[in-house]
């Protein structure tokens, strides 16, 4: 996981333009927070997300109180 | 409007594979939120093992979830057996526990054997799984070449670089 160090015969990656355009818009706190927490707790995390987005999605939909 | 979709039940699968011995490593959304990546993932995607015996696993563990091509009109003569998973490689699936990904390759990646070096064992939902390290998921996302997955590349990519820091 991303706690660990990378392996050493891991695929080097070269920067890629378009990733880097990207790369601009990404908010690092949030994964700045995730990076402290184990994967186990991040699964944990989003599965509790997609339970509340399925629960915002069902709210919103129509005919819905 | 058209019903919302369902997150699959991620810890269910998982034990369920688990459970059944399955040889396999999560890729895709999930194995990016072991990571830390933070977005939303509706299916659980792996990639198996193609031995004989780990495809009679993958039928005895996934049969009992009424596994269906996903998306394919019903009715169709899908049997989920071990001749029909040799006939193919990657099958997108709907089952009881949600969407299952169940891929006998990766795009740039091979197969269960040539990514097993570059997986990770970690704790998830009280079981035991391999996940697809870091760097070679974000090779593998690259030489997919999906427009749609370069927001996650990006995010995959400043993961790293924030693990790197710390």
């Amino acid at each position: 996981m991303s706690q660990a160090p990378s392996r050493p015969g891991a695929p080097e990656l070269e920067p890629d333009p378009v990733i880097e355009a990207y790369k601009k818009h990404v908010d690092r706190t949030l994964l700045r927070q995730n990076l402290k927490l184990t994967p186990g707790e991040r699964l944990e995390k989003l599965a509790a997300f997609m339970r509340s987005l399925r629960e915002v999605q069902g709210a919103a939909r129509p005919g819905r109180r | 409007m058209p019903p919302a979709r369902v997150a699959a039940d991620f810890g269910g699968l998982l034990r369920a594979l688990r459970a059944g011995g399955v040889d396999f490593i999560v890729v895709g959304g999930v194995a990016g939120a072991a990571h830390g990546l933070a977005r939303a993932t509706y299916d659980l995607d792996v990639v198996y093992a193609r031995s004989s015996s780990n495809l009679e696993r993958l039928v005895a563990t996934v049969g009992p979830l009424s596994p269906y091509l996903r998306g394919a009109p019903p009715g169709l003569p899908f049997r989920f057996d071990a001749a029909t998973l040799r006939r193919g490689l990657n099958f997108t699936l709907s089952t009881s526990l949600g969407d299952l990904d169940l891929l006998g390759e990766l795009t740039g990646g091979g197969g269960y054997e040539e990514l097993l070096s570059d997986s990770v064992e970690a704790e998830a939902y009280g079981v035991t799984c391999r996940f697809l390290g870091l760097e070679r998921l974000i090779a593998v996302k690259r030489a997919a070449g999906r427009p749609k997955d370069l927001e996650a590349i990006a995010e995959l990519e400043a993961l790293k670089e924030e693990g790197d820091r710390s």
